[in-house]
């Protein structure tokens, strides 16, 4: 500001140099800048500086400069404005306010004079160095709403003494607390108009003002477009405080408030003590410090109440305060706003709420329900509690007017909302429900039916609805139309109804122009009254069996056709001559028998009922013979049977079918059925018919006499198989044939038409045969099949003789084979094969025999050379005789006696069975078994003569219990050592080992066993006499079936390999050892084992 | 114990009429004193009556608080709220020394329980009224309010009795309430209806044992 005023100095360019700066000369400005402040310096030593002018109303400028240095009280100024005659003031103070001065620059020279000393100062001044500074305003009062947390400020802007107009902006600072903090700084825009104006400004705190000093200042700025000089804020008013002064020592605020939810709110305390924890529901909130011990709370965000509202508690020491805050929502648009009337009375307007509130009991929403034609409205309190249900108000119609506009709107605390709706009464007719609805007879075909119906119809026609429910049947619905009337009934016909029926009606009602139904009235049941029947029984006849009676069948008629109860029928015979008739036959009886002459009459049957008679049915009674009459086969489809026949031109009225079971005796009649004569076909269907039962069906043409039996017809509605065989025996029996009779099934039991026989044959016992069924692809049994159902007789061939056989005879169907029937037959003996079969066998070995003989005897000489040659003896032989001295003590000296000779050879003298059984089983040794069977088996030492015990009975599992299939035995042979024939096996055992010593065995089977080895060398020491002379160390023992004995005490060894040493041994078992002297054949050696089960 | 609470339960000015049960019947003539015990013949009888109802109502006050405080929202309806620290002024407290107590006499014990229970009365009416604004969707504690009231009413009929019986004079009724602060908040509602249905349990406590030292001191 400084640097702007520019005074006229000697050297004084440098401040209009400064104004025309171009901008890129910066640098040269700078350098002049410091040159003027040089000069400034040099000046201030003369003359007055720092001439400053403000305005505050653009009429008066105060100008103001400082003395010059050294100058002090009593200085003189004297002021002249160059350019304005008589402009010149002396003063004594260093400010003046001149008036405003024209745009452009004026020269203002101040003479300073000071002790005689002057000093003359020249300044340059234009409107563009004047400062605009409004007045200081002032707040002319500040009040609070504390209910509202609201601040109202009023001030005057002293519009009058500011001549033009002018706007002005005023800032406005909300101080808060003691120590002034800004919390709320805001501009408010007016403008001048010349005259005092006082404004009023309000702010709502978001704290609650109680708790909190708070203070306001202003202050304004105007923007005058008049003025090119600089404008500048005045000054801030002076401060404004706002504080609450308490009633009561502690409070909340705010108290009782209702917000939105989701909206922010400050709780505050005033306290004097310390609070220690503020809450809203049970969740604890920072504290924010106040004056003194006041305290708030901010709460964000807030959620919706429950009904009592939230509770927020500040809790001191020793004392809780609390207030309750009561979050909720504005009233959501009324939904499904719906006008409608039920008796054109009173309007029924209901509305669903939409979102819950959550303001109950005094805040919750009150709705208004406005007409705008009419402008009445009602009121709607809301229902103490908040429901999802909807609300319903009445209004009541207004006459003669039929277009309603309709507005809803609800409102509380937080807002409100409305929804609008515009109807025609007229076509919003919902009825109540009928009353009264009563059922009148008309006659038998229509009824009156009435209601009664309030509300006031009168001006429109009524829709209503008919539901007739005719018993057994289905239902019709009937509109009608009717005219409206004021409160009262209705009635009106229904027509077109059956006689005697029971009907059931309901109504509902609904204005012409639909809208909506009524609820249906209560059903009112009712049954219509009696006609006469529409037409005559269905009528039949038959002739009694033995000709003379005929007797007349008609079926009840059908409900439709009966029109009322059926009390009695009427039956007549007419012919030519003579009427007979039989009246009030009865109901429920259906049939009548009449003894009639002739053949010729024409019968005719009336039904009546309370009403009156049908008209009659007809019939004639002559049967006219047909002599070209075949009985046919039928089987049904389903649950029906088709009969279809040629159409006959002579048949005149009507086709008739009757059937009957064919088991019933005559006269047989179980149904009928008549079928206009222009039709082929007739499907026979009944509940009656059961499968597997034979029906006889009748085809009747009718003429003009009477009826002709056109066709009979046999059938079933499914064909079963039979249920029984066919019962048959056997006629004739040879060696290779059996002539088989069979009878014929009874119909009852064929269940279907016959198809033919099977009948099955095979060789076979009694018993055999039952384990085996009769399947056709078994190989032995061999099947006819007898299609030729009048066959009742077969001859079976080509049998052979005295052989039984399996007769089996089965019936068929086409719905099965039936149960079989089966016979035994042995077929008779061939005698003569029998006598060829002994006689050639006989015959043939006398045959041999005698040729056997002539050779015999023939080739004697030679039989003798092969068989018998002569032999020399040897004492005849005289190379013996050297010797003669040395036999001399022998009476019978020989060299070589040629005794009999055993042939070298091991038999097997018995086994057990045919079939060894060969085993890679381990074995238990036999010597292991011997601590347990020691009383069988043979002493352990006894090894030189041990030829004995080859077979070992080994009993495995449990020699001490003799239980069936609970043992086995093992029982092997074994070749343990050599014997000589002759010796007997009784005397081997008594013999000492030592005593035995003579002819041994020729070899010792030394098993890999040293223990063993050395005992053997120790018997081979005792024993010394012949050795074998084979080494029988290298042999292997390979054969698998041999038993391997590891026991090192065992001196039975068995090994399997053949030995081709020049002895014999023989494998015996030991119960037969007296028998082992038995001159086996070959060589044989091999090991039995036999597992011999004791069962 | 579960079947007189269930029984309490129809006996409310909302309940069902005409329920067929003893409790009710035997209540009824509980609240309503026969006019013949207003002469001092025997003061046991009505003595045993009040007990018996005393007793009867002790079984339902802490429901009654438990429901209160459910329906005023957290804190109150936390578990384990209590705030001992409220009290009315207009309410007598129910909390005596022992031995004050035990050495009181039938005059001034009885005229005690006399205030209290027409404080009572009169502040659960008020309470009532507080709930029918705030929760006017809740016809439990509407209810109970209702039942707890009648039966204060009841025991205070029967305690004019056994003074009557004693021939005490009756201390005539008064307005305890005085003048109600009906710009009360609503947090000063739910505490006052806090501080009453806790007072009510607390009072009728003492008001067993007041009626079993009577009962023991006038045996039939």
């Amino acid at each position: 500001m400084d640097i702007s005023l520019c005074w006229r100095q000697p050297s004084g360019m440098v401040g209009s140099k400064r104004m025309r700066m171009p901008a890129n000369f910066r640098w040269l400005v700078a350098t002049f800048v410091l040159l003027y402040l040089l000069n400034q310096v040099n000046s201030q030593k003369k003359g007055t500086r720092d001439l400053k002018c403000t305005t505050n109303n653009l009429q008066v400028w105060d100008c103001s400069w400082k003395a010059p240095l050294g100058t002090g009280r009593g200085t003189i100024y004297k002021v002249c404005i160059e350019d304005r005659p008589r402009s010149c003031h002396q003063l004594e103070k260093t400010n003046i306010k001149i008036p405003a001065l024209s745009p452009g620059d004026h020269e203002i020279t101040i003479n300073s004079l000071h002790d005689s000393e002057s000093s003359i100062s020249t300044f340059m001044l234009n409107e563009k160095n004047v400062s605009l500074i409004p007045d200081t305003p002032e707040i002319l009062n500040l009040s609070a709403d504390f209910s509202t947390s609201t601040l109202y400020l009023k001030w005057n802007d002293k519009g009058s003494v500011f001549p033009h107009h002018s706007n002005i902006i005023w800032e406005v600072k909300v101080l808060r607390k003691d120590s002034m903090e800004l919390v709320e700084l805001v501009t408010y825009n007016t403008t001048l108009n010349g005259r005092d104006i006082v404004h009023h400004w309000s702010w709502a705190s978001d704290m609650p003002l109680e708790c909190a000093t708070h203070h306001v200042r202003i202050r304004c700025y105007i923007d005058s477009l008049h003025f090119s000089g600089l404008k500048e804020w005045s000054d801030w008013s002076p401060v404004k405080n706002i504080s609450w002064t308490s009633d009561s020592q502690t409070k909340v605020f705010p108290q009782d408030n209702i917000i939105l939810v989701g909206s922010d709110i400050t709780f505050c305390c005033i306290s004097q003590e310390k609070v220690l924890l503020a809450q809203i529901g049970s969740k604890n909130c920072p504290l924010i410090h106040l004056d003194g011990e006041n305290v708030a709370i901010k709460i964000h965000n807030i959620s919706v109440s429950e009904n009592s509202g939230t509770n927020v508690i500040f809790t001191t020491e020793d004392y809780i305060y609390g207030t309750v805050i009561f979050a909720g929502y504005p009233p959501d648009v009324p939904q499904k706003l719906n006008c409608e009337t039920h008796d054109l009375e009173e309007i029924v307007c209901t509305w669903n709420p939409g979102r819950p509130t959550a303001l109950v009991g005094p805040r919750s929403t009150n709705y208004n329900l406005f007409e705008s034609f009419s402008g009445k409205y009602v009121r709607f309190k809301n229902a103490e509690v908040p429901t999802n249900e909807s609300y319903r108000v009445l209004f009541k119609m207004i006459p003669n007017q039929e277009i309603y506009n309709f507005t809803l709107s609800g409102h509380n605390p937080l807002g409100q909302s409305e929804s609008t709706i515009l109807i025609n009464i007229t076509e919003r007719v919902s009825p109540h429900t009928p009353t009264s609805f009563r059922v009148k007879d008309i006659n038998s075909n229509a009824v009156t039916l009435s209601w009664h119906l309030s509300g006031s119809f009168a001006k429109i026609n009524l829709l209503c609805q008919i539901k007739i429910n005719k018993a057994n049947s289905g239902q019709e619905l009937r509109n009608i139309t009717i005219k409206g009337v004021e409160n009262s009934s209705y009635r009106v016909a229904v027509d077109k109804l059956n006689p005697y029926t029971m009907y059931t009606f309901r109504i509902r009602c609904s204005s012409e122009t639909y809208w909506k139904w009524s609820k249906w009235s209560n059903e009112k049941q009712h049954l219509t009254t009696e006609a006469t029947p529409s037409k005559g029984p269905d009528t039949w006849r038959e002739w009694s069996s033995d000709g003379k009676n005929l007797i007349i069948y008609w079926k009840p008629l059908p409900i439709n056709d009966a029109n009322g109860k059926i009390l009695s029928y009427n039956v007549s015979c007419s012919s030519v001559e003579e009427t007979q008739s039989l009246s009030e036959i009865p109901d429920p009886q259906h049939k009548a028998e009449i003894r009639l002459d002739k053949n010729d009459y024409i019968i005719s049957v009336v039904a009546k009922n309370s009403v009156g008679s049908s008209p009659p049915s007809k019939i004639a009674s002559m049967e006219i013979p047909n002599d070209d009459l075949r009985v046919e086969q039928v089987v049904g489809m389903g649950k029906r049977i088709l009969l279809t026949w040629h159409p006959d031109p002579n048949m005149t009225c009507d086709y008739v079918i009757k059937w009957c079971n064919s088991s019933q005796f005559e006269p047989c009649l179980m149904d009928w059925k008549k079928v206009p004569s222009n039709s082929t076909e007739a499907i026979i269907e009944s509940d009656q018919f059961r499968p597997g039962i034979r029906y006889n069906f009748f085809l009747y043409g009718c003429r003009n006499q009477g009826y002709q039996l056109l066709r009979s017809i046999i059938g079933y509605i499914e064909e079963l198989a039979p249920i029984v065989a066919p019962n048959f025996t056997v006629e004739d029996t040879t060696a290779d044939s059996i002539l088989v009779k069979w009878e014929d099934i009874p119909v009852e039991e064929l269940r279907g038409f016959l198809r033919g026989y099977l009948f099955y044959f095979e060789k076979g016992e009694k018993d055999a045969s039952q384990m085996r069924g009769l399947e056709s692809g078994h190989s032995d049994i061999k099947v006819k099949n007898i299609t030729d159902i009048s066959q009742k007789t077969l001859r079976i061939a080509d049998l052979q003789g005295k052989t039984s056989y399996h007769l089996v005879l089965r019936a068929y169907t086409d719905g099965g084979l039936g149960p079989e029937k089966s016979m035994f037959v042995v077929t008779n003996e061939n005698s003569v094969g029998l006598i060829i079969a002994i006689l050639i066998p006989v015959a043939v070995a006398v045959l041999i025999g005698v040729v056997t003989s002539l050779l015999c005897y023939r080739k004697r000489e030679w039989i003798k050379e092969t068989f018998y040659p002569d032999i020399p003896n040897p004492e005849n032989c005289k190379a013996l005789q050297f010797q003669k001295s040395v036999c001399e003590g022998s009476s019978a000296l020989k060299t070589l006696e040629m005794n009999p000779c055993t042939p070298n050879n091991v038999e097997v003298l018995e086994t057990r069975s045919t079939l060894p059984k060969i085993e890679d089983t381990e074995i238990i040794s036999p010597v292991a078994e011997r601590p347990v069977d020691s009383s069988d088996v043979e002493p352990e030492n006894h090894v030189v003569v041990s030829y004995c015990p080859p077979i070992i009975e080994e009993e495995i599992p449990n020699p001490a219990v003799d239980e069936p299939g609970g043992t086995s035995q093992v029982i092997y042979i074994d070749v343990q050592s050599m014997y000589q024939p002759q010796a007997k096996p009784e005397e081997d055992q008594e013999m000492d080992p030592i005593v035995s010593a003579g002819y041994k065995p020729q070899m010792r089977l030394p098993i890999n066993s040293t223990v063993e080895e050395s005992a053997a060398e120790d018997d081979i020491d005792k024993t010394a006499g012949y050795r074998p002379q084979a080494n029988v160390n290298t042999w292997k023992l390979v054969s698998p079936d041999s038993p391997r004995s590891t026991d090192s005490n065992s001196e039975i060894v068995s090994f399997g390999s053949p030995c081709s040493i020049n002895s014999r041994q023989f494998l015996i078992p030991p119960k037969d050892e007296d028998s082992a002297k038995s001159s086996g054949g070959g060589w044989s050696f091999s090991n039995f084992f036999q597992n011999k089960p004791n069962d | 114990m579960n079947e007189l609470a269930a029984r309490a339960q129809p006996q409310g000015p909302g309940a069902e009429l005409g329920f067929p049960l003893p409790a009710p019947l035997c209540l009824l003539s509980l609240l309503l004193p026969s006019p013949s015990l207003a002469a001092p013949i025997s003061p046991a009888e009505p003595i045993s009556q009040a007990y018996s109802l005393a007793l009867y109502m002790q079984k339902n006050t802490s429901t009654l608080l438990q429901t209160y405080l459910q329906y005023q929202g957290s804190p109150f309806s936390d578990p384990g709220f209590s705030a001992p620290e409220l009290q009315l002024s207009s309410l007598p407290s129910a909390a005596v020394s022992f031995k004050t107590w035990h050495a009181l006499e039938d005059r001034e014990r009885l005229s005690r329980a006399q205030r209290a229970f027409l404080a009572l009365t009169q502040h659960l009416q008020l309470v009532g009224d507080d709930q029918i604004d705030l929760n006017p969707g809740s016809p439990v504690l509407l209810a109970q309010l209702g039942v707890a009231r009648l039966r204060a009413q009841g025991l205070l009929g029967n305690v004019a009795a056994i003074m009557n019986a004693l021939g005490l004079p009756i201390p005539p009724e008064e307005d305890t309430l005085g003048l109600v602060p009906f710009g009360a908040s609503t947090f000063e509602r739910k505490c006052r209806g806090y501080v009453v249905t806790r007072e009510y349990g607390h009072w009728t406590d003492r008001a067993v044992r007041d009626l079993a030292l009577l009962k023991a001191k006038y045996p039939v």
